[in-house]
C-alpha cells in the first residue's frame, strides 16, 4: 500500500518536472549562466584580447573594496536608490490596489479608463521615448533653442515663483521641498503602477463570486465585504506586487545605470559586474525582510 | 410572484447600495480618478493629435495641443517613406509579427506550464528554484547584455529569430505571476479533476488554465508590450531581420526634417499595444466570477 501511495507520488512529480523542463532549460541557458558569467567577471579584471573575445585575470574580492570604499559616488546613489524605493512602494501599491477596485466596478467604458492607466506602461517604449522628445522639442519652439528658452519662460504660472513667495511669507524652507517633492513624486507614483493595477485587476477578477453572494446573503455592507472577502482574496497578490515593484524600481534605477555606464562607456567590465552584484544583494535583503512582514498577514485561500 | 418583487427592489438598490457610498464621496472619488486619468492620457491626446496635423501646425508657436485643420499627410507621408525603403515594408511587418506572435504566445505556455508543478506539487528544490528566478528579474538586461551576446553566440543563434524569441520564452515575471495566482486556485479543484480521472495535463488545460484566464491575458499584454517594444538591434543584424520598431525608430531618427512622418509613427507604435490591451481586458471581463465552484 505504501509503496503504491509513493509511486503515484513519485509519478506525479515526474510529470511536474516534464511540465517545467522546458521553461527550465531556457531559463538555465539565457538567465543563470549569465548571472553567474557576472559572479565571474565580479572577480576578475576583464579585458579585451588581442585575439579577440576576453581575457579574464583573477583579483579577489578588489572590485567590491573599489566599489564600496574608492569609487565617489556608488555608496550614495545606492542608499539613496534604496531609500527611494522603500518611500515609493507602500505608496504604489495602495494607490494601484485603490485603483483596481475602482475599475473594478462596472460602469459603461472601462475598459477604454484600463486601457488608460496602462497608458504610462506602453509608452516606456524606447521608440515612443525618442519620438516623445522630438515632439517636446517641436514644442518648445521648433529649431531655435532660443525659443524654447522663450517658451520655459512664457508658460504660464511659475510654480517656483510661487513657493519663493511662500517662503517670504515665513513658512519653512524644508515643508516646503517636502510639498513639491511629494507633487512631483505623486506622478511619477501614478505612472509606476501601471502594471500593478492590471496584476490587482486579474487578482480581483479571480475572487470566486459565490463569496460575494454569500456576504450578500448574510446582510454584510460593502465596508464588510471588502474587508472580510476582497482584501484577504487579494493579500497573496499585493505580496507578488510588492516584489515587483522592488524589482521594476530597482531596475530602473539609478544604481544600475550607473553599473551599465561603468561598463559600456568606461569599459571597467569588473567593476560593473560588483556594483550590480552588491546592489542586487542589498535589494535581495530587503526583499527578504518585506517578504516575510508582507507574507505574515498574507491569507491562502487552501 | 418572488420574481416580480425582487426585480424592482433591486433596481432600486442598485444605484445607492452598490458602493455604500454618500453622493460627496462618489464625486470625490470620480475627481481623483479624473486627475489621473488627464495626467496618464495626455501625452496618447498629444500624439493623436500630432498624427493629425499638417506640418506647418507641428511647427507653430505657441504650440497647440489640438489640431486645428487635421488631414492624413503625414500618413502618406509614411507610405512615402516606407515605400522607398532598401528592404520591403511588409518583411519588417513580418519579422515583428513572427517577434512578438511566438515570443507571447510561447512565453504564456511555457511559463503557465512550469508555474503549475512550482504551485501546486512539492519536489526538491523548488524553493531554490523560486529564489533563483525572483533574482533574476533583478538583473536588469543592460547590465547582464554582454554575458547575453556570449550566450546567443555561443548558441550559433545569432541573427536570426530565435536570439530574440528563445529569451523571451524563460523570462521569469511570467513564471512569477502564474505561480502567484495558480497558488491562489483551490486544491480541491484538482482533486475532483483527478478523481474524475483527468491526466495531470487534461487537469492543467481543463481546469488550470480557464480559471486563471485573467492572469495569462494579462500575462500576454505585458510580453507583447515587451516584445513589441524590443528593436532586436542587438541580435538582429541582417535587415531583413530587424522588427518594424526598428524600421520606425529610424524614421524618427531623420529629426525635424521628418517631423510628420514620426508624428505618424508614434500614433502607430502607441496604437497597437492599447488596441491589444483592449481587446485582451475585454475578453477577461465576468469569466472569473461564475467559475463552477461548489463548496
Amino acid at each position: 500500500m505504501k509503496s503504491k501511495k509513493l509511486t503515484l507520488m513519485q509519478k506525479r512529480a515526474l510529470t511536474g518536472l516534464i511540465f517545467i523542463s522546458p521553461w527550465l532549460v531556457g531559463f538555465i541557458v539565457f538567465y543563470l549562466v549569465s548571472l553567474i558569467k557576472t559572479i565571474q567577471f565580479s572577480l576578475c579584471k576583464v579585458s579585451v584580447a588581442d585575439t579577440g573575445g576576453y581575457a579574464l585575470a583573477f583579483k579577489g574580492l578588489s572590485n567590491f573594496k573599489y566599489a564600496l570604499f574608492q569609487d565617489a559616488d556608488f555608496n550614495q546613489i545606492l542608499v539613496n536608490s534604496v531609500i527611494g524605493m522603500l518611500v515609493d512602494m507602500p505608496l504604489i501599491i495602495f494607490f494601484s490596489l485603490f485603483m483596481a477596485i475602482l475599475l473594478n466596478q462596472k460602469f459603461k467604458g472601462r475598459t477604454i479608463v484600463r486601457a488608460i492607466f496602462f497608458i504610462p506602461v506602453i509608452m516606456n517604449a524606447g521608440a515612443i521615448n525618442d519620438a516623445l522628445e522630438l515632439a517636446r522639442q517641436l514644442i518648445a519652439g521648433g529649431l531655435s533653442a532660443v525659443a524654447s528658452d522663450a517658451g520655459t519662460s512664457s508658460s504660464g504660472v511659475n510654480v517656483y515663483f510661487l513657493f519663493d513667495t511662500f517662503s517670504e511669507l515665513g513658512i519653512p524652507r524644508g515643508l516646503i521641498d517636502y510639498i513639491i517633492g511629494a507633487v512631483s513624486r505623486s506622478y511619477d507614483i501614478v505612472r509606476a503602477s501601471g502594471v500593478q493595477i492590471i496584476i490587482f485587476l486579474a487578482a480581483l477578477q479571480s475572487v470566486p463570486g459565490s463569496l460575494y453572494e454569500v456576504s450578500k446573503i448574510e446582510g454584510a455592507t460593502a465596508y464588510e465585504t471588502f474587508w472580510k472577502v476582497t482584501f484577504p482574496m487579494v493579500t497573496p497578490l499585493i505580496l507578488t506586487n510588492v516584489v515587483y515593484t522592488i524589482v521594476d524600481s530597482f531596475v530602473t534605477s539609478d544604481v544600475v545605470d550607473m553599473a551599465y555606464k561603468v561598463a559600456i562607456t568606461d569599459h571597467k567590465y569588473g567593476i560593473s559586474s560588483a556594483m550590480s552584484l552588491l546592489s542586487t544583494g542589498v535589494v535581495s535583503i530587503v526583499l527578504i525582510i518585506v517578504g516575510i512582514l508582507v507574507s505574515r498577514k498574507t491569507f491562502y485561500y487552501n | 410572484m418572488a420574481r416580480d418583487y425582487m426585480k424592482p427592489r433591486r433596481r432600486f438598490f442598485h444605484k445607492e447600495k452598490q458602493l455604500n457610498r454618500s453622493k460627496a464621496g462618489n464625486t470625490t472619488l470620480f475627481v481623483l480618478m479624473a486627475i489621473c486619468g488627464v495626467f496618464m492620457v495626455m501625452p496618447l491626446v498629444l500624439i493623436f493629435n500630432n498624427a493629425l496635423k499638417p506640418l506647418d501646425e507641428l511647427f507653430i508657436y505657441p504650440p497647440r495641443i489640438f489640431v486645428r485643420n487635421p488631414s492624413i499627410t503625414n500618413f502618406s507621408d509614411l507610405f512615402v517613406l516606407m515605400s522607398g525603403s532598401w528592404v520591403p515594408f511588409s518583411r519588417y511587418i513580418f519579422n515583428t509579427l513572427i517577434i512578438t506572435g511566438v515570443g507571447t504566445v510561447g512565453h504564456v505556455i511555457f511559463a503557465s506550464l512550469a508555474a503549475y508543478p512550482l504551485a501546486k506539487n512539492d519536489f526538491p528544490g523548488k524553493k531554490f528554484l523560486f529564489g533563483m528566478v525572483v533574482l533574476s528579474l533583478m538583473f536588469s538586461y543592460n547590465v547582464t547584455a554582454i554575458p547575453n551576446y556570449m550566450i546567443i553566440s555561443w548558441l550559433g543563434i545569432n541573427n536570426t529569430y530565435l536570439a530574440v524569441i528563445l529569451p523571451a520564452f524563460s523570462y521569469g515575471l511570467g513564471l512569477y505571476l502564474m505561480k502567484q495566482f495558480i497558488e491562489q486556485l483551490p486544491d480541491s479543484l484538482m482533486e475532483s479533476a483527478r478523481l474524475d480521472g483527468a491526466s495531470e495535463y487534461k487537469t492543467f488545460w481543463s481546469i488550470i488554465m480557464p480559471n486563471v484566464k485573467p492572469a495569462w491575458l494579462t500575462l500576454a499584454i505585458f510580453q507583447f508590450q515587451t516584445l513589441w517594444g524590443n528593436t532586436g538591434t542587438s541580435f538582429l543584424r541582417s535587415e531583413q531581420l530587424k522588427p518594424l520598431q526598428y524600421a520606425l525608430q529610424q524614421i524618427v531618427a531623420g529629426g525635424a526634417a521628418r517631423a510628420g512622418a514620426s508624428a505618424a509613427v508614434q500614433f502607430i507604435i502607441a496604437a497597437i499595444p492599447i488596441t491589444f490591451f483592449i481587446v485582451c481586458q475585454s475578453n477577461v471581463i465576468e469569466t472569473m466570477t461564475t467559475s463552477g465552484m461548489k463548496e
